[in-house]
């Protein structure tokens, strides 16, 4: 009933917004010329259906349980609405309704193949998990201009600072839904389509136009987002009403992964000394029980502050962003406790035995972030032509967070509690940045029909450093240790063949400790019709174990047929 | 048959680059008058005075119409800023414009100065174009309509539109003669494009420096990433798929002046239309032959350009210039081999400031690749005189463009 009210005030919002914001309102003119002048010249509609069909790859393999080579049948439509309603105002409005068809049927499977352990609260997601048919407003924006360099913008919106490709760095103040798209994979679906508007306020000020320094403020407050938005890809997350763990398409599925005498063991990460008192087999394991745990409404704030500037050809910004970082992969699982067994309301104490269950809150911590970005372009370097474009960006995490555990444990339990971290969570120094080529290249001879047809070449390298790191650091879904340095190379390349109807492009990452990603695509555009468009894309993963970087999706390889037409 | 059909071709482009350097003084050019049909009888009555592709479609069966010229006036404020201005003007070592402040350049020509050819290129870039203006400001609907014609004739449509700023040659409007801090900026351009729905948004502030020495920035807004890139400016070569446009282009030449070499080949009158009848122009679907347009003939004077850099795309390109505009009128583009490549002409028509005088801006503009088949047809008239603030052209409108690609 509140949802429903919730809905209903959003709705009116974005009426009273469009009305109050345009010309004048009287009786006369209500649906008269003035209006229909107005809605021909000032409102534009446009939007786009899409339908994405997935086919498995590895189907039948027990990590990927699929009912049939099927995994997605995802069906989007997406209607904008446009309003240029006065020289100081503008406004638009976009709806994103979602169905997929094919889940239920996925999810019907895997609840009957999949054995569970512990058996009650990890399950599949509901079979609607994925749709959205909501009438709150995807994306609805008030653009305000009081005078010539202030610009305001309030509304469900997004604001994406930094400067990489594929790969999310400092593009952390929105989230990114990346339940219902294959990780690494942005040729696929682009992050414009996998990030999750929040409501705020963004401002920008530019305080010397020529010199393009602009002054920037963003507000968000948090509470207006929804927390099924805050779902993440490498472990199930509970963000649904009844907070119990799920896991979406791409998860890892480690409770089918970590298998122990037969059966998965995801307590795996968290066994003796728990237990210590002489346990065998199964008896070793102690269970996670594991819920998420949201920021209290008033503690979801995230502001930030950026600066930029233009200083002869580099073109660089400084700012700052306190708040939830709401990267997926940055959660931690924090210990709140330890019990003897699931279900049990008695103290191990007064049972006489060592706990076997582990409570754990899935969480993002607030964060500070000092951000760095610059671009600059490079022409002759000694009389080379270089004629690349390099730019960079960093993010410097003064206090981290990060899982921590003693390694390893016996029964080739992976890892356990560390008694020097009672939370499980340890909080470290670290700075990540990113380094990008861009350029385009001819190569004639690959464009016959047109040798001015260029390629563009895309090269970045991602690193994470813990400047104080500490033995034991690991993600907080799986035993893998996190090294004080982590490095993640991209390469994209893509060009367009007969008029850009034929469109190729290839996106591959690289972790040199041993996985990869790889992302082709090629599209095509019918050379009659410009609002049609065929993809077929493939998303591959590969890697040395099956518990880290791009080795986690190692049996998701899937491919897709992408059409969308747009209106 | 690949060395046959470069044969043709070479020789094809052999005789457009004798036609339009040689045929100055045609004897069929004089004889031309309003009411005159041209048409595969008498083809040759064109020739010299259209590109070669498009007289070929003459020969093979397309009739034009010739029509009494329409006159334009120059402004009287840039006549004043001529005036005013242009006696301290002079030609650096390399080319470059010194001392030049607003109105044209190098208002006394001498045909035999040997310079003259610089002297051209610097009064075609600084033409009357008002102190900034909407390319498709003037276009029903208020932007420019692309359409993309394959060799086969499907077509696919974009719509965008694109606003000049000229911040340091205002004789108009304050503050004058520069913006302040913008002394040293020759234009920015905003492109952006709102039409179909995943281009729409996608957004480039270009700027273009006075300093010789100083190559352009380009800034594009990608809305898939909703993130701006930085373009290196190698781009400018590089085709605008899926049109047969690339950066320099836009406006029939959009190089940096300082970067090319000039030459002077001599007076020509051509066909031309400077008072378009429809926008866009009525043709067949799937062809780029204007139809229901009616032809003028227009005093020009050609001008020659080649690259200082070997490896730029158009070791060749000569340009038709309007005398009294210093607009172009046809745009013929040769490759690297010698083969007829490109073949660029754009009508104009009259617009009206917001006080109510008329002036002249391009219509509908045609490139045609005839080695690849492939045409694409711009609507792009402007609107002048907007009184768009410099702060407009800058970063911040490019992170705030919305979706549809609005931004004014």
């Amino acid at each position: 009933m509140a949802k429903g009210r919730l809905n209903l005030f959003w709705l009116m919002a974005c009426l009273a917004l469009v009305f109050t914001s345009t010309t004048p309102l009287s009786a006369a003119s209500l649906f008269g010329d003035d209006w229909e002048t107005f809605f021909k010249d000032k409102v534009s509609f446009h939007g786009f259906a899409e339908n994405v069909t997935g086919l498995s790859v590895s189907h039948g393999d027990r990590h990927f349980n699929t009912s049939n080579r099927l995994d997605m049948q995802r069906f989007t439509i997406q209607p904008e609405i446009n309003v240029d309603a006065t020289s100081w105002a503008k406004f638009f409005i976009s709806w994103r309704f979602v169905k997929e068809i094919r889940y239920s049927s996925e999810a019907k499977s895997r609840e009957r193949s999949v054995s569970y352990f512990p058996p009650a609260p990890v399950k599949p997601l509901p079979n609607s998990y994925y749709d959205e048919y909501r009438p709150k407003p995807w994306e609805a924006v008030l653009d305000l201009l009081p005078t010539d360099t202030l610009k305001v913008r309030v509304g469900r919106q997004f604001i994406s600072w930094g400067e990489t490709d594929g790969i999310r760095l400092l593009d952390l103040i929105n989230p990114q839904d990346l339940t219902f798209s294959p990780p690494v994979a942005p040729n696929l679906f682009s992050l414009d389509e996998t990030r999750i508007p929040s409501v705020g306020l963004r401002t920008l000020y530019t305080i010397r136009p020529v010199s393009n320094t602009i002054l920037e403020f963003f507000a968000l407050p948090g509470f207006f987002d929804e927390a099924k938005q805050r779902v993440d890809e490498i472990v199930g997350s509970n963000d649904t009403n009844d907070r119990q763990v799920r896991y979406g398409r791409w998860s890892a599925h480690p409770e089918t992964r970590l298998v122990l005498a037969g059966r998965n063991a995801f307590g795996n990460m968290y066994a003796n000394p728990l237990n210590p008192g002489g346990c065998v087999g199964l008896g070793c394991l102690v269970i996670p029980s594991t819920g998420r745990e949201l920021p209290d409404a008033g503690d979801s704030w995230k502001i930030g502050a950026r600066i930029t500037n233009n200083l002869g050809k580099l073109n660089f910004g400084l700012g700052y962003i306190w708040g939830f970082n709401p990267q997926s992969t940055d959660m931690v699982f924090k210990v709140k406790g330890v019990r003897c067994s699931a279900g049990s309301t008695f103290p191990c104490a007064v049972l006489g035995v060592a706990p076997s269950v582990v409570d754990l809150r899935l969480v993002n911590d607030r964060t500070n972030i000092f951000a760095g970005h610059f671009n600059y372009p490079v022409g002759d370097i000694l009389d080379i032509p270089v004629n690349t474009t390099v730019r960079g960006e960093l993010a410097y995490l003064p206090d981290k967070p990060y899982n921590i555990a003693k390694f390893p444990g016996a029964f080739g339990l992976r890892a356990t509690l560390d008694p020097r971290h009672p939370s499980g969570v340890v909080e470290k120094n670290t700075l990540r940045y990113a380094l990008g080529f861009d350029r385009t290249t001819l190569i004639p001879f690959l464009h016959p029909d047109d040798p001015w047809r260029a390629f563009s070449l895309s090269f970045q390298i991602f690193q994470s450093i813990i400047f104080d790191h500490e033995d034991g650091i690991h993600p907080f879904s799986t035993a893998e240790k996190i090294q004080r340095v982590s490095t993640t190379l991209t390469f994209r390349i893509g060009t367009g063949y007969f008029g850009d109807t034929i469109l190729p492009d290839v996106f591959v990452a690289y972790d040199p400790e041993g996985y990869w990603a790889a992302n082709p695509a090629i599209s095509y555009v019918p050379p009659g019709n410009e609002k049609l468009k065929f993809s077929l894309v493939g998303a591959f993963y590969g890697g040395r174990n099956k518990f880290k970087s791009f080795g986690f999706f190692d049996e998701k390889d899937s491919v897709f047929l992408k059409m969308r037409y747009q209106f | 048959m690949t060395k046959s059909l470069s044969a043709i071709c070479r020789a094809f482009a052999c005789s457009v680059a004798l036609l339009s350097v040689a045929s100055i003084s045609c004897a069929a050019e004089a004889d031309l008058k309003p009411g005159d049909t041209i048409g595969p009888q008498n083809w040759q009555r064109a020739q010299g005075m259209v590109g070669e592709n498009f007289l070929n479609r003459i020969k093979q069966g397309h009739s034009i119409q010739i029509k009494a010229p329409k006159i334009y006036r120059p402004l009287k404020e840039y006549l004043e800023a001529t005036e005013k201005y242009s006696g301290k003007v002079a030609l650096g070592p390399n080319g470059e414009l010194l001392n030049y402040v607003a109105g044209q350049p190098f208002p006394k020509m001498d045909l035999n100065d040997p310079q003259i050819g610089q002297k051209l290129a610097w009064n075609f870039f600084w033409r009357w174009l008002g102190y900034d203006y909407k390319t498709g400001g003037a276009v029903k609907g208020g932007k420019i309509i692309r359409s993309v014609i394959e060799k086969d004739g499907s077509e696919r449509r974009a719509d965008l539109v694109s606003y000049f700023l000229f911040p340091r040659t205002r004789y108009t409007s304050n503050p004058k003669p520069a913006i302040p801090g913008y002394e040293h900026i020759d234009y920015m351009q905003l492109r952006v494009d709102s039409y179909p729905r995943d281009a729409a948004g996608t957004t480039t502030l270009e700027i273009r420096y006075d300093d010789p020495k100083k190559s352009d920035d380009l800034y594009i807004y990608i809305p898939s990433i909703r993130r701006i890139r930085r373009a290196t400016t190698t781009q400018r070569c590089q085709t605008l798929a899926p049109s047969e446009f690339n950066l320099d282009d836009i406006n029939s030449f959009n190089g940096k002046i300082t970067d090319f070499n000039y030459k002077f080949l001599g007076e020509k009158k051509v066909l031309a239309n400077l008072s378009q009848e429809k926008l866009p122009f009525d043709r067949k679907q799937g062809d780029y032959l204007p139809l229901n347009e009616k032809w003028e003939v227009v005093d020009t004077y050609v001008l020659e350009i080649t690259p200082k850099d070997p490896n730029y795309c158009y070791p060749r390109k000569l340009l038709h210039l309007n005398k009294m505009s210093f607009d172009t009128h046809w745009t013929l583009i040769w490759d690297k081999k010698g083969d007829y490549w490109k073949e660029q002409f754009g009508n104009f028509t009259p617009v009206k400031l917001q006080d109510g005088r008329e002036v002249w801006s391009v219509g509908d503009v045609t490139i045609v690749n005839v080695q690849n088949g492939r045409s694409t047809i711009v609507t792009s008239t402007r609107s002048y005189n907007q009184g768009y603030p410099a702060s407009m052209f800058s970063l911040a409108t490019l992170e705030t463009v919305m979706r549809g690609g609005s931004i004014e």
